[in-house]
């Protein structure tokens, strides 16, 4: 369980006026789920997730995972990077086995349970290659499989998806679906994209910004019907579907003096 | 850990779906015959030149007198040693100082480039004895430490150094932040993190260093061969200078003029070599 409590980030600006990225967020990621947050830039989900891996400091508040607080970067959660962060200099292979190789793990171990990963992520042929003889959505694909190596307890996605073209995005989030359905993970993944937050959601969040908060939060279930039947089509032509855009869309765009205080 | 999952229904991505491999080599191969063609011409302007007596032989020898001269300078020698001769202790002496910029540069650049401390420490005499020509602090090494090998050593060791230190400096700035908080998100200690991201990350940049050092000690050498040597390729072409020996001078600068070449093309060989990936990624 992962338990974000009345967070702040506040970084200084070069004309003195302090730009509040979170204010006082608070939030609960339950095993086995996918938390989605969306918004639109500036809102502050990018500061959420940078914050849990441990790349910042808080201004205020506490985040633990699993009753452990976090302090910085560490191997129990895995980060995958909008910009794909693959080592140039090694294959694909070595790339996943990059975290089991910190940890120690003996070279036969890793590359055997590398292999199975990529396996997963459907790149099993690619495994010699160098990571600049495959295409943006095969790096990704790439950049989950190491971030899943280490088996680490929650996954955290930054946009992910966001460089890809939408044809590639959509094979990755049905891609994602499986990957969740199979290992049971939990994720926080960061978007702003509402069909892609409701598509790969359990929980979603929606964030407005200056200061960044967490304006409201929805339940759904259509990750589940789409990671068995890996067809978007009818998920997003449901009623419920179209209602919850609807809904998550208007909170978004309202302007920013009519917005209430934080539901959560 | 649930991973353990048997072939997936997740299609596996098909193989002949890649980017084709480098499009940069095959216009860098179709430069290579303009070049040659270049090369053919002016070494043909030279026999023109030669032969219809368009300069006097004093200024410009003919290819037919720098090839005489050429074996004569191998096989007798000239001004104290035969061309081997020469060419050894020219090499000898740039070996040296590109072995002191390597084995001190590398690691102090590495060092400044993450600590605070000793980039403060360091960079200010580094900026200071970098901004002046080799020649004009050639005499006060030589007051110093003679006019031995010493001296010669130190200012060509002192050429070598400084692009090789801001190179790894640079190399280490240089590393994506994002690749650093992968490495630690993963797990890396500081150790691993430098071991496994910073080192490679920097090494293109430490190479290029290593070419401009490879320039920046070519020409000092020579220079400072010119002034003050007993041996040397400078030295070789100071004297036949002083006797107006202009074919023993382009002798000297031809071999000269390989050197460079082969060391322009070994660096490619080793940046082929160790960063194929240079600016894939």
């Amino acid at each position: 369980m992962l338990r974000i409590r009345d967070v702040s980030v506040t970084f200084p600006a070069s004309d003195g006026q302090d730009v509040h990225a979170l204010d006082h967020v608070s939030l609960d990621i339950a095993p086995a789920s996918i938390v989605v947050a969306v918004g639109a830039s500036g809102c502050g989900k990018s500061t959420l997730l940078n914050a849990i891996a441990g790349f910042l400091p808080l201004t205020e508040g506490t985040i633990t995972l699993d009753g452990q607080e976090i302090v910085a970067p560490g191997g129990d959660r895995g980060v995958v990077f909008q910009k794909d962060t693959l080592l140039p200099w090694a294959n694909v292979l070595d790339n996943v086995a990059l975290g089991l190789k910190y940890r120690g793990v003996s070279r036969g171990e890793r590359h055997e349970r590398s292999r199975h990963l990529l396996e997963l992520v459907g790149l099993a042929d690619f495994a010699e290659k160098p990571p600049y003889e495959l295409s943006g959505g095969m790096r990704q694909r790439v950049g989950i499989a190491r971030a899943l190596a280490t088996d680490p307890k929650i996954l955290l996605m930054d946009e992910p998806f966001g460089a890809l073209d939408s044809l590639t995005r959509e094979t990755m989030q049905q891609l994602l679906a499986s990957v969740w359905a199979k290992t049971g993970k939990q994720i926080l993944f960061i978007t702003h994209s509402i069909e892609e937050a409701l598509t790969l959601g359990t929980t979603i969040v929606v964030m407005s910004p200056r200061p960044g908060r967490i304006v409201a939060c929805f339940d759904a279930d259509f990750v589940r019907d789409f990671a068995e039947s890996g067809d978007i089509g009818p998920i997003q032509s449901h009623r419920r579907f179209i209602e919850l855009r609807q809904e998550i869309r208007s909170l978004i765009h309202q302007p920013e003096g009519a917005r209430t205080g934080t539901l959560q | 850990m649930t991973l353990a999952v048997s072939p997936t229904s997740f299609p596996p991505a098909k193989a002949q779906r890649r980017p084709s491999p480098r499009p940069r080599r095959s216009a860098s191969t179709s430069t290579f015959g303009i070049s040659l063609v270049t090369l053919t011409g002016l070494i043909a302007l030279w026999f023109l030149a030669a032969r219809f007596g368009w300069a006097s032989p004093l200024f410009l020898p003919s290819p037919a007198d720098v090839l005489t001269q050429f074996s004569a300078v191998a096989a007798d020698g000239y001004a104290n040693g035969t061309l081997l001769d020469h060419t050894l202790a020219s090499l000898g002496r740039i070996a040296a100082a590109l072995g002191v910029g390597i084995f001190v540069g590398i690691p102090l650049g590495l060092l400044m480039g993450l600590n605070r401390w000793v980039k403060g420490i360091f960079s200010v005499p580094i900026d200071l004895y970098w901004g002046l020509p080799p020649l004009a602090y050639l005499p006060l090494l030589i007051i110093w430490l003679g006019i031995g090998e010493t001296s010669k050593i130190v200012l060509l060791s002192l050429s070598t150094f400084a692009p090789i230190c801001f190179a790894a400096q640079a190399g280490v700035r240089s590393v994506p932040v994002e690749r650093i908080n992968a490495a630690l998100s993963l797990g890396a200690s500081r150790v691993q993190l430098f071991t496994s991201i910073v080192l490679p990350s920097a090494l293109p940049e430490i190479l290029t260093g290593l070419k401009i050092a490879i320039g920046a000690g070519l020409s000092t050498l020579v220079a400072a061969e010119l002034i003050a040597a007993q041996s040397g390729l400078g030295y070789m072409i100071m004297s036949a200078a002083n006797f107006l020996a202009t074919d023993v001078v382009f002798v000297g600068l031809i071999v000269i003029a390989v050197l460079a070449f082969a060391f322009t093309s070994g660096m490619r060989w080793l940046e082929h070599r160790l960063i194929p990936w240079k600016g894939k990624l």
